[in-house]
């Protein structure tokens, strides 16, 4: 097992070295000068050169790129061009904000999904299947802004029972908490959406193999067939989806973070592209991109976990 | 009410009912939330505070020589701020400056003296420590006389030096202690002698305020400011809905307005500096080198449309290149209404009977986007087709200012003297991709001379004939389409009491001072 997770972490750093040389890249081709972000629309061109000069940005991007190479790679990722704060201490202050969203929603998406899409494989073409599917589809095919702002109306401005503003302070867990039961079910509810009908379709194969058919000819009670033999089989791609979803949850969930106004990854993200940070940018990819290696490895340990032959 | 408050409530409550004695008479709130539509704060030192979020809250920590009276932005108007009187010398070349006694930086840095406002305007003046250096231009030297007198001495003469010394912009007086010890960091840890003193950011969350109780001008009332980075606006408007801020930056949008002013106890604040949009028309290249295109689309141009779609409220027909209200502008400048017919004709007469397709790179931000598709369509019915290349915002900044898009529509408000317009948008020394470009992306320079000469002109009464002369030589030439202003918006809860009449706001944000309370 160890030797696994070493061979997992030695592949991870090809990947990071390629996102750090893409990031580099990409953020220097979109337009847009981060000088004329910073001054404003009065600055005049000697104002702007000064400030290039002060940011590093009139070296040549040979020297810029290894600059932020070495940086990178001994953990120092700078500063932020626009408001001067470190890096690591602006993602520090929102991580567990994403975090404590990514795995709230997660807890509420398997919660709800796993046995929604089980009960629904086994009244396979009946009235709860009918209803679980319909309910999934409804999930997916609301955008959080729109349910977002649904859930603030009735549950924030209706019965009061939560706040609109949704940034907890770190140091009280019941304010955590109370800020992010709305913002976590109404991920949870999509998370469960996506969960539902990948459980219920995995079931409906799995509940289809001879390995079932034998178990319950030995006279194997149903529901120990269901959750022993079916659902520990039927849990893959269940666990992929959870892992991809994970991943896209700590950097996608932008809007969720703007509608309830929870800082997060997403939206400094979002912030830096829009005033050309290009420093921020760069560590805010590159502690992405580590953050998904984390969760990939641990998808993958989990399949490990479940199916003994992964390990192989 | 929120889990933790029901259950604090019923804490109370039970509390209550245990405790001898009646209920206490509530004390006033003195804790302001503010909610403001940006993702983060950007810059905190005043000489590189440009966005509206960061010009806000630099008012309410900065003071200048000289301040717009709370609620105006007429410079007519300024008054003492930390001098407490001036004299100029007869010719209008050299200022001196009296400054108060015992104005106290905040923090324990001791007195505001000739020394910090020296160092303040010199940083300021130089383009490695502010973005508004080029207002300081015109000045020759700035020195201390003794520590509560302050020397400038011009160059030439300027419209008005005391707009250059005043609370905005480069006018603000830093402490030159502290910004030579804090270096780079004084931008993320701001001091001043203002009303309220910074105390903290969290990123993509708040900026905290607490009050300056040793400000000159008394102990403000209210003693915390939470200035809340709220991007969303249905979110800012709930959260306004629900209590949870009590001044919430509004929407230039007539229905938002009608919705809002609907709210019990709510007050929609509509305010000054309008911020004036105008087509720009590059002057030098095809097909608005020929001033009969350019004519067509001042033609095609419906005003009274614009501002019906825009609302009543919240916009006015924009009746010059210099917005109304500024010193200087002139409504008799010949600026011609809509005639689809004429515009039409012209066109014909240009060598255009079928119309013509025109490029427009236009940034993706919606209230700029949905504005270029009114003008869109009203230029449509005279036989233009405008081609809109949406790109995103900070591209649309870099792209126009390389000279990209022949026709430019710019939305700004400026300090309300027509010369920092005229100048910034018409005179040739601003045209973009040039060594001291600013924001002449028509490539004007008919009105160079008026400009110039009305810059330096000491008498009042020639120097506003000159720009007005400017002005019709501009629309004359048609460098730029006048189209609409749009005012600043604010809500707040009526127990909120600014402590003065709000009617303008350099600072884009209505200021926060000693006497604003709540009731």
């Amino acid at each position: 097992m160890i030797l696994y997770v070493l061979r997992r972490l030695l592949a991870a750093i090809p990947t990071l070295l390629a996102v750090l040389t893409l990031v580099f890249v990409i953020v220097r081709i979109v337009p847009g000068d981060p000088a004329i972000a910073i001054l404003g629309d009065r600055a005049t061109p000697d104002a702007v050169a000064a400030l290039r000069a002060k940011l590093g940005l009139d070296q040549p991007l040979w020297a810029q790129y290894a600059s932020f190479l070495g940086h990178s790679l001994s953990g120092d990722f700078g500063r932020s061009m626009v408001t001067g704060r470190p890096i690591l201490s602006d993602v520090g202050a929102v991580l567990p904000h994403t975090i404590d969203l990514t795995l709230a929603s997660l807890v509420v998406g398997c919660v709800i999904g796993v046995p929604v899409g089980i009960w629904a494989a086994l009244h396979r073409n009946r009235a709860i299947d009918y209803a679980a599917r319909l309910l999934s589809l409804i999930g997916l095919s609301f955008p959080v802004f729109v349910s977002g702002i649904f859930v603030l109306l009735v549950f924030a401005l209706h019965w009061r029972l939560f706040p609109v503003i949704g940034n907890a302070k770190l140091d009280d867990p019941l304010d955590r908490l109370d800020k992010l039961v709305l913002p976590a079910s109404t991920l949870g509810l999509v998370m469960a959406a996506y969960i539902t009908r990948v459980t219920r379709s995995a079931m409906l194969a799995v509940l289809g193999e001879d390995y079932i058919r034998t178990a319950r000819a030995k006279g194997v009670p149903w529901r120990r067939v269901v959750w022993r033999h079916g659902l520990r089989n039927a849990a893959m791609p269940v666990v992929t989806v959870v892992g991809l979803y994970i991943g896209i949850l700590i950097g996608n969930s932008v809007l969720t973070e703007i509608v309830f106004n929870r800082p997060g990854l997403g939206k400094i993200i979002v912030g830096a592209l829009n005033q050309r940070d290009y420093t921020m940018l760069q560590g805010l990819m590159v502690i992405y991109c580590f953050l998904i290696v984390v969760v990939n490895l641990v998808t993958d340990l989990t399949y490990g976990l479940i199916d003994p032959r992964v390990k192989q | 009410m929120t889990l933790r408050a029901a259950l604090l409530a019923t804490s109370l409550a039970v509390a209550a009912l245990l405790a001898p004695g009646g209920a206490h008479a509530q004390a006033p709130k003195t804790a302001l939330t503010v909610g403001i539509a940006a993702q983060d704060v950007g810059q905190l030192d005043p000489h590189f505070a440009v966005s509206t979020i960061d010009r806000i809250v630099a008012a309410w920590m900065f003071n200048g020589l000289v301040r717009f009276p709370p609620g105006s932005n007429d410079p007519a108007k300024l008054e003492p701020d930390l001098a407490e009187s001036w004299e100029s010398s007869p010719d209008g070349r050299t200022w001196t400056f009296h400054l108060r006694h015992g104005v106290q930086w905040q923090g324990g840095l001791g007195e505001v003296t000739a020394d910090d406002v020296v160092f303040s305007l010199k940083k300021a003046g130089d383009s490695k420590t502010s973005a508004f250096a080029s207002e300081l231009r015109p000045v020759q030297a700035i020195e201390a006389v003794d520590p509560y007198t302050v020397r400038i001495v011009l160059k030439e003469n300027v419209p008005n030096l005391l707009g250059i010394v005043t609370n905005y912009a480069q006018g603000f007086i830093v402490p030159k202690k502290a910004v030579e010890a804090k270096g780079d960091d004084f931008k993320r840890n701001p001091i001043g002698s203002g009303p309220f003193a910074f105390v903290s950011v969290t990123p993509n969350q708040s900026l905290e305020l607490r009050a300056n109780d040793a400000y000159f001008r008394g102990a403000p009332k209210i003693k915390t400011i939470s200035y809340r980075f709220i991007p969303s606006d249905a979110s800012r408007d709930l959260a306004f809905q629900n209590g949870e801020i009590d001044l919430n930056y509004g929407r230039a949008d007539q229905s938002w307005v009608n919705r809002t002013k609907a709210l019990p106890h709510t007050i929609v604040d509509i305010f000054e500096p309008a911020e004036e949009a105008q087509l720009h028309l590059n002057t030098t290249v095809k097909p608005f080198d020929d001033i009969r295109v350019r004519q067509a689309v001042a033609y095609a141009i419906n005003r009274p449309e614009l501002v019906r779609w825009r609302g009543k409220d919240v916009s006015r027909e924009a009746q010059s290149v210099v917005p109304r209200g500024y010193l200087g502008f002139t409504a008799d400048n010949g600026l011609v209404g809509n005639d689809v017919a004429k515009a039409k004709a012209l066109l014909k007469e240009a060598g255009y009977p079928d119309g013509l397709t025109v490029k427009m790179i236009q940034s993706q931000l919606p209230e700029m986007l949905t504005a270029a598709q009114v003008i869109q369509a009203q230029l449509k019915k005279a036989g233009i087709n405008l081609d809109l290349q949406v790109v995103e915002h900070a591209t649309f900044h870099q792209q126009i200012r390389q000279d990209l898009s022949p026709m430019v529509y710019y939305s700004a408000a400026r300090f309300p003297i027509a010369d920092v317009t005229l100048t910034q948008f018409f005179h040739s020394r601003s045209i973009v991709k040039t060594p001291t470009a600013v924001t002449n992306f028509s490539h004007c320079n008919v009105a160079d001379k008026e400009i110039d000469a009305a810059r330096v002109e000491t008498d009042r009464t020639k120097q506003l004939a000159l720009w007005a002369e400017a002005q019709k030589k501009i629309i004359a030439n048609v460098c730029a389409v006048p189209m609409f202003e749009t005012l600043l918006v604010f809500a707040r809860h009526d127990d909120l009491d600014y402590g003065y009449k709000l009617e303008g706001s350099l600072s884009l944000g209505p200021q926060i001072t000693e006497a604003t309370h709540f009731k």
